[in-house]
């Protein structure tokens, strides 16, 4: 992400958390936050504590991030932030965080005097990380419709193409799932783990190679002083940096109520 | 043992590992029972989109570069970050020769830390005068927000500080910094830390963290201590016991080959080394001139007297060190000498009237003195330049005595000394470059200091430790240097200096190797320093035949290892 993409990122982030952006200079950006935010943000639980308690006016902060040095005047106070700042990952994270469930409705209008049924699906989107003393990740969005059990991939773009709101619109009707979500969440599991597991693993038996090379130098220095409680230490650390696994963990998803032309 | 290797193979069958993180259905069915609360689409796609930039799609590259679209890092910096990233685990000894950009290899892999969100604190530690251009470099190429450290609370402030050693392993920042846990340590200069018994290897030993990157133009070599000691503070306990490990490989004992070769493979685990010639870069030349000085006779007779102190064995001079001493900076300035006779003098609390008399003897000596055939020369060489000159001497004396020699000239000179303070260095480094012709550098002003912009070497006396020199050279033949570099020594005739300056310096071309070479040399040798061995020679020789001798014998020893060396080179080419 470079640094003018940051500078768009962060303006999204902040308008669709119902900031406003006081000043939107091509440098920096200057925000006020909304109680919410600044509780989110800002890390100051005991000022909000103490205002509860004593029945305060709130005064939510105002956050500067500057995200060109070079075009931000110079004397502009804020925080700089740069694509690996601990602040972008604070807001990636709360962005995460705010968003990680969701339920919504196509806006679909069907002809007067008739009804239209909408379709449930369970939207999850994914990271795979594949994971030895190197890293990889893949990911992916799937989604299933939690009546026939049809599973897509690539879901999530499908879904930026559609008119969604998270009221249900007039005239529709949403069907019951005769899959519980919590059986869809197992399909999608086990959907991945069969594939996970069909996939060529040498990546995996190097590590492990990589691995025994790295064991056998140590167990080379512990020779004539295996008893030595560092070494469970080292051989442990070892195991943690090689050992081949991989991890899915869920950014966000939920469910999308559809028509059936949709998707 | 065994059990362990069973537990190994036992995970060796083990189908690989596959973990589902509940964690999310966990609170979304709970919010399909409570009917919500259900997040905002906009912030749903923005989190996906966050998702899908920070993935990291390769298990093999950097993703840091294609967001640094301002910096063009070079092939072998790229590498070294891929490497340390990929294969070291972040824990590394990173030892390119002087001047190829130690810093950008560090702040790629630092970069590439952060952005993988794997590094969030970091605290790095440099030479003094290096601070502030460090915070400037990792603020300005890799947007990384880096403060140079002035007051206390800002260890705990600020994520990403710069400081020196000096600065932080005193209270109460120590204090401090001990109950920090950091993600990601980088040493500049590290060389300092070979040694385990000093205040600073403690310090960095204390420290918590879970990457590591220590800096050095100077590797590790065959030298078992040095290795220990620099491994265990990437990896504390891998090498199992000291003793143990200093019995097993000591080069006192017989090394079998086989252990060779579980050292090389550990010290090609943590220390990644490029050379210049590597690199594929186009470097400036390097010129090397001798410019051989004659005393005027008052200097010859204050050289002459202080070697017949010699003949005098009667424990009055009992160090042939300070012998040494005199006798080099005989050869820099009567400054230099006075300096240290004052000093001799004062340490004795009562001396003898012999004693007395011999000192007030040289002082008669430096007092008759009137000129300085070096300076002089000097003076004339930087008119002939007429560019900005670096001058370096090893003594605060002669530095002194020359600043205010040129100012008698009406040549604007700069004095640098590694003892000041930080915006004094940076000050001055300005200075220089901006407002003076000349900067006068003592030797601990020698590292740490980037002068690219100067590409003239006066080395008014010449250390007697190789390294040192190649260091000196090193502040300004660097990457940014455009010119080729000028470099004159200076060595007056029939003394110390000029046997140094022909038999070690010119017959193992010192000044035409690059740092690497000389080394793999001089370490290969495992014989003490070069010094020790010169301060031997010059001392206790009888006779200049004996010492000439002793001279030769050591030039030999240095060009059978050199020899050795290509050798080995040749052998290891042809056996992969």
């Amino acid at each position: 992400m470079q640094q003018q993409k940051i500078h768009k990122f962060l303006e999204r982030y902040f308008e669709s958390n119902g900031c406003e952006i006081i000043e939107n200079h091509p440098g920096y950006l200057t925000v006020q936050l909304t109680i919410e935010m600044d509780k989110e943000l800002m890390n100051r639980p005991f000022y909000w504590h103490y205002l509860e308690k004593t029945g305060g006016v709130p005064n939510p902060m105002k956050l500067t991030l500057i995200t060109n040095n070079q075009l931000a005047p110079d004397d502009i106070i804020g925080e700089t932030i740069h694509f690996g700042s601990p602040r972008l990952h604070q807001i990636f994270g709360s962005a995460k965080n705010l968003a990680g469930h969701i339920r919504l409705y196509e806006e679909h209008k069907p002809p007067a005097g008739t009804q239209a049924a909408l379709m449930p699906w369970l939207c999850m989107n994914l990271k795979i990380s594949y994971q030895c003393d190197r890293k990889k990740d893949i990911f992916k969005s799937i989604g299933i419709q939690l009546i026939s059990g049809q599973l897509i991939e690539g879901f999530h773009e499908k879904l930026v193409n559609i008119q969604l709101t998270p009221k249900i619109p007039d005239h529709t009707f949403t069907l019951s799932p005769l899959i519980m979500p919590v059986s869809g969440i197992s399909r999608v599991e086990a959907y991945l783990k069969t594939e996970l597991k069909s996939e060529d693993h040498s990546w995996a038996d190097a590590a492990k190679e990589r691995w025994k090379k790295d064991l056998d130098l140590l167990n080379h220095f512990y020779e004539e002083d295996n008893e030595n409680e560092n070494y469970e230490v080292e051989r442990r650390a070892l195991q943690e940096q090689y050992e081949p696994k991989i991890n899915i963990s869920v950014v966000n998803g939920g469910v999308f109520y559809l028509t059936s032309e949709a998707v | 043992m065994g059990n362990i290797f069973m537990l190994l193979n036992g995970v060796y069958k083990m189908s690989l590992q596959i973990n589902f993180d509940s964690s999310w259905q966990d609170a979304f069915l709970e919010r399909m029972r409570a009917d919500g609360p259900w997040g905002n689409w906009d912030l749903f796609k923005l989190a996906v989109e966050v998702e899908q930039q920070t993935v990291i799609p390769e298990f093999e590259g950097l993703i840091a570069p294609g967001h640094l679209p301002h910096l063009t890092p070079l092939p072998h910096q790229l590498e070294v970050a891929k490497q340390v990233i990929e294969n070291m685990n972040g824990k590394a000894i990173l030892a390119d020769e002087v001047g190829l950009g130690k810093t950008i290899e560090a702040g790629l892999i630092l970069k590439e830390y952060m952005i993988r969100g794997l590094v969030k604190k970091v605290l790095v530690l440099v030479p003094a005068s290096l601070v502030s251009q460090w915070a400037s470099e990792l603020t300005t190429k890799f947007f990384i927000p880096a403060i140079a450290q002035k007051k206390s609370y800002m260890w705990e402030q600020y994520d990403v500080v710069v400081s020196s050693i000096d600065t932080a392993k005193r209270s109460p920042h120590k204090d401090i910094i001990n109950k920090l846990d950091y993600d990601l340590i980088i040493i500049d200069e590290a060389h300092k830390l070979k040694n385990n018994k000093t205040k600073n290897y403690e310090f960095v030993q204390n420290l918590k963290k879970k990457f590591c990157l220590l800096l050095t133009a100077t590797p590790i070599q065959n030298r078992i201590e040095e290795i220990f000691n620099l491994v265990t503070l990437l990896k504390p306990g891998h090498l199992g016991n000291e003793t143990t490990f200093n019995d097993k490989y000591s080069s006192r004992n017989k090394r079998s080959v086989n252990e060779d070769v579980h050292l090389k493979e550990l010290v090609n685990k943590v220390m990644v080394r490029n050379r210049r010639a590597d690199t594929g870069i186009e470097w400036t030349n390097r010129h090397v001139e001798t410019i051989a000085i004659e005393f005027s006779p008052e200097e010859q007779a204050l050289y002459d007297s202080i070697t017949l102190l010699r003949n005098q064995a009667d424990g009055l001079m009992s160090s042939q060190f300070s012998l040494m001493t005199l006798h080099r900076e005989a050869c820099s300035s009567r400054e230099a000498v006075y300096y240290t006779l004052r000093n001799m003098l004062k340490r004795q609390e009562v001396p003898t009237k012999e004693y007395e008399d011999t000192i007030q003897f040289l002082i008669k000596k430096v007092e008759s003195v009137t000129k300085n055939s070096k300076a002089e020369k000097a003076l004339e060489l930087i008119r002939q330049i007429d560019d900005k000159v670096i001058i370096f001497t090893e003594y605060r004396a002669t530095q002194l005595y020359l600043q205010w020699f040129l100012k008698q000239h009406g040549i604007t000179s700069v004095p640098f000394r590694g003892g000041f303070k930080r915006g004094k260095k940076d000050w001055m480094r300005e200075l220089f470059q901006k407002h003076a012709q000349v900067l006068i550098a003592t030797e601990a002003g020698g590292e740490g200091i980037n002068l690219q912009f100067c590409s003239n070497i006066i080395n008014f006396d010449l250390p007697w430790n190789p390294m040192k020199l190649e260091q000196r050279i090193g502040r300004i033949h660097r990457l940014g240097q455009e010119n080729d570099v000028r470099i004159y020594n200076f060595a007056t005739k029939n003394t110390v200096e000029e046997h140094i300056l022909k038999l070690l310096y010119e017959k193992i071309q010192l000044f035409e190797k690059v740092i690497g070479d000389l080394d793999d040399i001089l370490t290969r040798l495992e014989f003490g320093s070069i010094e020790d061995h010169l301060v031997d020679i010059f001392g206790q020789s009888a006779t200049e035949g004996e010492m000439k001798i002793k001279m030769e014998n050591l030039t030999s020893m240095i060009q059978f290892a050199e020899e050795m060396k290509e050798g080995l080179a040749r052998a290891a080419t042809e056996n992969s």
